[in-house]
């Protein structure tokens, strides 16, 4: 996995950390309605945390307020 | 990669072709989100002819519009109380802050979503991780917790690297020199008086600082962190290193920070920054060295996007590779040199408050001190300067005439009226000191005569 520049592999452990985070917003999107209070909350919050992780990498992460975040 | 003295190493060290081109990229993005997010961003940005196609390089930033704050103050008396440069509803932020009003002027207001404040506190780890700030570190933040968004994001900062954060608000000075001292605080943030007036009330306590666990001092809202007096002074008290930074409400969180090696300015954070220094008559970009004044476009905060906002602060930026510390992030040298709105002309000469702040801290016998510009027999601008001598074994007199004759050398030989004020009679400041009184009725006796703006 490339980071948005296309020139870097990115090492296994950011990997892992822009696969969680793809799995959060999935989880925010397609199964928001699915998500009691306390999932989806903390489901928000973390895609706040991680978004910072994502541009530090340079994954390019966009704005992400329609997730409410 | 803990050990690492970067909190990104890969970006605060990347080479400048790599940073500009990452900045590119960044600012095509925010022109893109800022026009289809905000009406009076895009009518700016399209009267100017700027789309995110038309960026291709950092050369086409200067097409873009500069900002000021009275244009942010007209948006919020047209739209208020956010203002016209909101890209988001309201009802998605989690904060809202302000500016401390210590100008008198109606505060610049601000809202935060939860990735905007994660990334506040991202700034802030910045500095704190460069100036050596690790999770051992037990971190007391001197700040009364408020609307003024002051120390809120060194906080969570700190609470992110994983240090123990003491939360130091609603408190006497009394009170939080005890904390630090009874919590054995190593790393303590406030701003620079406010470090200097808590060295005071210890040493009225009976307590040597300098002798305690203290080891780094987190400094900003002044420019005093990086006055040179001031900060030795304020190192000598603590027994600490003192390390800069500089924010502003506008954009949420620090832009400058001191590393560890103290080269004498603050490196600015350009992974998410663009700062240029314009010479602020014709706005032209001034060279590396010269003084000019700071304009900031911002990647951070999205709920109000900042583009080319002139910030009326005077710097000098200097390259990053004037600092050993093997950052690549360009330097403040000086940190913020001051205001354009500090400068006052008295006589004919001009007088900025740092100028004075740096001459009166060589003289570490100076509890406290104000500059007090007045209009003397109807016409005459005088000013004069106040200084709080407490120490009995001090030869107050001769410090006094020192301090004027410095004054008098480094301002053109206008003279400086110092006099001693009672003990404790000068106000002491928390936030941001506000150490200059101007009462004149008429400014500029030399020059162009106006009313003053009282």
């Amino acid at each position: 996995m490339k980071d948005a520049t296309g020139t870097r592999e990115l090492t296994a452990g950011e990997q892992k950390i822009v696969e969680a985070y793809a799995a959060l917003r999935e989880a925010l999107t397609a199964h928001r309605t699915e998500l009691p209070p306390f999932a989806e909350r903390s489901a928000v919050r973390a895609v706040a945390v991680l978004w910072q992780a994502m541009n530090g990498l340079d994954m390019d992460p966009g704005q992400v307020y329609h997730l409410g975040a | 990669m803990s050990d690492s003295p970067y909190w990104n190493p890969r970006h605060e060290t990347m080479s400048r072709d790599e940073l500009s081109a990452l900045q590119t990229r960044k600012l095509k993005a925010l022109v893109g989100w800022a026009d289809a997010n905000v009406p009076w961003q895009a009518k700016r940005l399209r009267d100017a002819g700027v789309t995110a196609d038309s960026i291709a390089s950092l050369d086409d930033l200067r097409r873009i519009p500069l900002m000021t704050r009275d244009d942010w103050m007209q948006g919020q008396l047209e739209q208020p109380p956010y203002g016209t440069n909101v890209a988001v509803d309201p009802s998605a932020a989690i904060r809202y802050h302000m500016t401390s009003g210590t100008t008198g002027k109606t505060p610049i207001r601000v809202l935060d979503g939860p990735k905007d404040w994660e990334w506040i506190a991202e700034m802030w780890c910045y500095g704190l991780w460069g100036f050596g700030v690790r999770p051992a570190d037990t971190l007391f933040v001197a700040f009364g917790y408020a609307t003024f968004i002051g120390f809120w994001g060194l906080h969570y900062a700190g609470e992110k690297i994983g240090c123990l954060v003491l939360p130091g608000g609603a408190m006497t000075t009394d009170q939080r020199v005890s904390t630090i001292v009874d919590m054995g605080a190593t790393v303590v943030a406030s701003t620079p008086t406010y470090a200097l007036r808590m060295a005071q009330e210890a040493k009225a306590m009976g307590i040597d600082l300098a002798a305690g666990p203290v080891r780094r001092l987190i400094l900003s809202g002044e420019p005093a962190g990086s006055i040179p007096a001031t900060k030795k002074l304020i190192e000598e008290q603590w027994g600490a290193k003192a390390g800069d930074t500089a924010g502003m409400t506008e954009l949420g969180t620090i832009m400058i920070f001191e590393c560890e090696r103290q080269p004498g300015g603050t490196h600015i954070i350009e992974d998410h920054y663009i700062e240029e220094v314009l010479d602020p008559d014709s706005g032209e970009p001034v060279p590396y060295g010269e003084m000019g004044e700071r304009v900031v476009t911002s990647f951070g905060r999205g709920f109000i996007p900042v583009l080319r906002y002139r910030t009326r602060d005077f710097v000098v930026k200097v390259p990053g590779s004037t600092c050993p510390c093997g950052r690549t992030f360009d330097i403040y040298e000086g940190g913020i040199r001051g205001r354009v709105d500090d400068m006052k002309l008295v006589r004919g000469t001009n007088v900025y408050p740092r100028a004075v702040e740096a001459i009166i801290r060589e003289h570490p016998e100076v509890d406290e001190f104000q500059i007090h510009l007045y209009t003397a027999e109807g016409i005459r601008d005088e000013i004069e300067i106040l200084v709080e001598i407490p120490d009995p074994a001090v030869d107050a007199d001769a410090s006094v005439a020192a301090i004027g004759k410095e004054l008098a050398d480094t301002h053109e030989g206008l003279r400086f009226e110092v006099r001693r004020a009672e003990d404790g009679s000068l106000p002491r400041f928390e936030l941001k000191a506000k150490r200059l009184v101007d009462e004149r009725t008429v400014i500029g006796s030399e020059g162009e005569r106006r009313e003053a703006n009282r």
